[in-house]
């Protein structure tokens, strides 16, 4: 079988790379393993109730906005409907050992002045905090979208490479304002040490300018862009591993699948860029780029319940505020398997947004997460999905009601009681995402490590995927856009998106 | 050995191999673009193999920008371990 394109993945950055070269006249072939195509976007049910697995919220959808300007670009929109966070929609972090709740607003101007109301001695630092962070987004092209591409992709270091935690501190010495500004590592998922100030800055301010949710969450999105792609005569392949990029004289030749051998001159692998060297022969890479790809570090992972209320109009409240518990200081992220009550947490209620959630039950369904660590389940690596040993599974129940409790203690007024129906720990984040060590955002995007970007040193192979540029939705969509660009011309292709603004 | 020569020997090692390159290649001028082939795409690679194998942290990017032959590579590396020194 031949084609122009072979896309290995068919998660958000795939199927968004899929649509722009589809556009352009490319025939593309996309390669799924699982049998069902999304990627993280996925929803699953238990007991007719939807789940949202990797997306519960997102920024970036406003007028004018970088994902809305490419959905619009990739005639996605009319497919989907956009539920901006009303103005009293908000994070609501409630810091540990301290009587402090505070609503962080999707809104720059209500959440300085919450912020204000809470830190009334903090005005200045609070003021310069955001200046800080959207002077830094004023620089991103994807945030200012008269800016060129090139010299922002082209970067070594990328721009304001200073640890969050150092410029936090510099800003207040309150320990607790800290703790509330560094609540976005939840979505990026690297501790404020660890992370720079852009990085940070970039999820931040996607999210202080607004946050959305989906009719249908992320499935939405995904049926969306198959519905497109069918038109365009894309082929999705489920349940179709590519097992080996095949290379002849020196450039990619195509892609053996568990079924077949397609001939293309170009791949695109979306997967978490170590696991490139499973399907490649390392040795058409310099020893220095293989060393690269293996020794990637990854963000931390997650302990997921997805439970439901038996009295739907008992979550009323909970529709358009995220719950975080945490952890005062910068230690938002650390993990304590055996006291859950040190433990951060968030709890969220994405199918609740849907517009006909009452009908369809999602209204019913609560996400409960906290910080895990791989070693917590190093007695269970070697079993899969749906092989995993008895021991697993009471671990796992053990962990479901530890969570569950310390809901109950921190939420359950507002919550009454969920009902547990599914689970997932690293292991699972592993085997459904591919995500090495059950990484929640897979790469890690910290200091001191050069993730790898589209381009390689191999004609026709070009990377693509969260891993690659930035997590989340937009990043990894965004991801899918340069990959994209690079191989078509970046600017020509940013010049005929920004059109759609 | 003097400290250059030490640095040398091993920027010397770390182009043979991680980056696979002929020894005989690399003379003092030889320039990383036009005579060993290397790209702005290795500059990521070169940096981190360099950051490894000295323990240290390369993040001037005009200097490293501004780096042609691989003479210029072995004195940067010299200026940022005295930096590092003092
Ligand atoms: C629990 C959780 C919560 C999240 N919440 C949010 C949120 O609220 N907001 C937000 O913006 N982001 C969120 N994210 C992050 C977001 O979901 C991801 O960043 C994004 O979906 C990643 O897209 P991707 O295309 O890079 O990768 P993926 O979606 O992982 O897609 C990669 C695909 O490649 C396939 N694949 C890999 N190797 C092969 C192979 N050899 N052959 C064939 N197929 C292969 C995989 O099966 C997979 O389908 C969350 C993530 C998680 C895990």
């Amino acid at each position: 079988m031949n084609t122009d394109v072979v896309i290995i993945g068919s998660g958000i950055s795939g199927l968004t790379a899929a649509a722009l070269l589809a556009q352009k006249g490319k025939r593309v072939i996309i390669l799924e393993k699982k049998s069902r195509p999304g990627g993280a976007l996925k929803r699953f049910k238990r007991q007719g109730i939807p789940f949202d697995v990797g997306f519960h919220y997102t920024g970036g959808l406003g007028k004018g906005e970088i994902l809305r300007v490419l959905w619009e670009h990739l005639n996605i929109l009319p497919g989907l409907s956009i539920q901006p966070f009303p103005p009293h929609g908000n994070d609501q972090v409630s810091i540990k050992d301290s009587d402090k709740t505070v609503r962080c607003f999707f809104s720059y101007e209500l959440l300085q002045k919450e912020l204000q109301r809470v830190f009334p001695h903090e005005k200045h630092g609070i003021n310069e905090y955001m200046d800080t962070i959207r002077s830094i987004c004023s620089t991103i092209p994807f945030f200012n979208l008269d800016l060129p591409l090139t010299p922002f992709l082209r970067n070594l270091f990328g721009p304001a490479n200073t640890n969050l935690a150092d410029a936090l501190k510099t800003l207040t010495k309150d320990q607790e304002l800290q703790t509330i500004l560094n609540t976005p590592a939840f979505l990026h998922g690297v501790p404020p040490e660890n992370v720079s100030l852009a990085t940070h800055a970039i999820v931040a301010h996607s999210y202080y300018s607004g946050a959305y949710a989906l009719d249908g969450g992320g499935q939405a999105i995904v049926d969306a862009f198959v519905s497109e792609l069918n038109k365009a005569g894309v082929h999705i392949k489920t349940s179709c591993a590519a097992q080996e990029i095949m290379v002849h004289n020196s450039r990619v030749s195509g892609v053996r699948s568990s079924n077949e051998e397609i001939h293309a001159a170009d791949v695109i692998f979306t997967g978490h860029p170590t696991h490139l060297l499973d399907i490649i022969n390392g040795q058409v890479f310099r020893p220095v780029y293989c060393n690269r790809l293996r020794e990637l570090k990854n963000t931390g992972s997650m302990f997921i319940v997805f439970g439901a209320v038996d009295d739907p109009d008992s979550l009323q409240e909970t529709t358009w505020v995220n719950y975080y518990s945490v952890q005062k200081g910068m230690g938002l992220l650390a993990v304590h398997p055996e006291s859950p009550e040190n433990s951060s947490m968030m709890l969220t209620t994405p199918g609740r947004r849907d517009s006909d959630a009452i009908s369809t039950n999602s209204a019913r369904g609560v996400i409960l997460m906290r910080p895990a660590d791989w070693c917590e389940t190093a007695d269970f690596q070697k079993s899969e999905t749906g092989k995993r040993p008895a021991a697993y599974e009471d671990w796992k129940s053990d962990q479901t009601e530890k969570l569950l409790g310390q809901a109950h203690k921190l939420w359950g007024g507002t919550i009454g009681e969920i009902k547990p129906l599914a689970a997932g720990s690293p292991l699972t984040l592993r085997d459904e995402l591919g995500n090495p060590q059950g990484g929640v955002y897979g790469v890690k995007h910290s200091l001191g490590q050069f993730i790898t970007g589209a381009r390689t040193r191999l004609p026709g192979l070009w990377l693509s995927g969260q891993g690659t540029l930035m997590t989340g939705i937009m990043g990894a969509s965004l991801s899918g856009f340069v990959t994209a660009g690079e191989m078509l011309g970046l600017e020509e292709l940013w010049d005929e998106v920004r059109q759609c603004r | 050995m003097t400290y250059e020569e030490t640095i040398r020997q091993k920027v010397i090692e770390v182009l043979v191999d991680e980056f696979e390159l002929d020894q005989e290649l690399l003379q003092p001028e030889a320039t990383l673009y036009d005579d060993l082939g290397l790209d702005s795409l290795d500059a990521v690679d070169m940096v981190v193999a360099l950051e490894k194998a000295f323990g240290m942290k390369m993040n001037d990017e005009e200097k490293i920008r501004a780096v042609k032959t691989v003479d210029d590579l072995i004195r940067l590396i010299v200026s940022i371990g005295e930096q590092h020194a003092n």
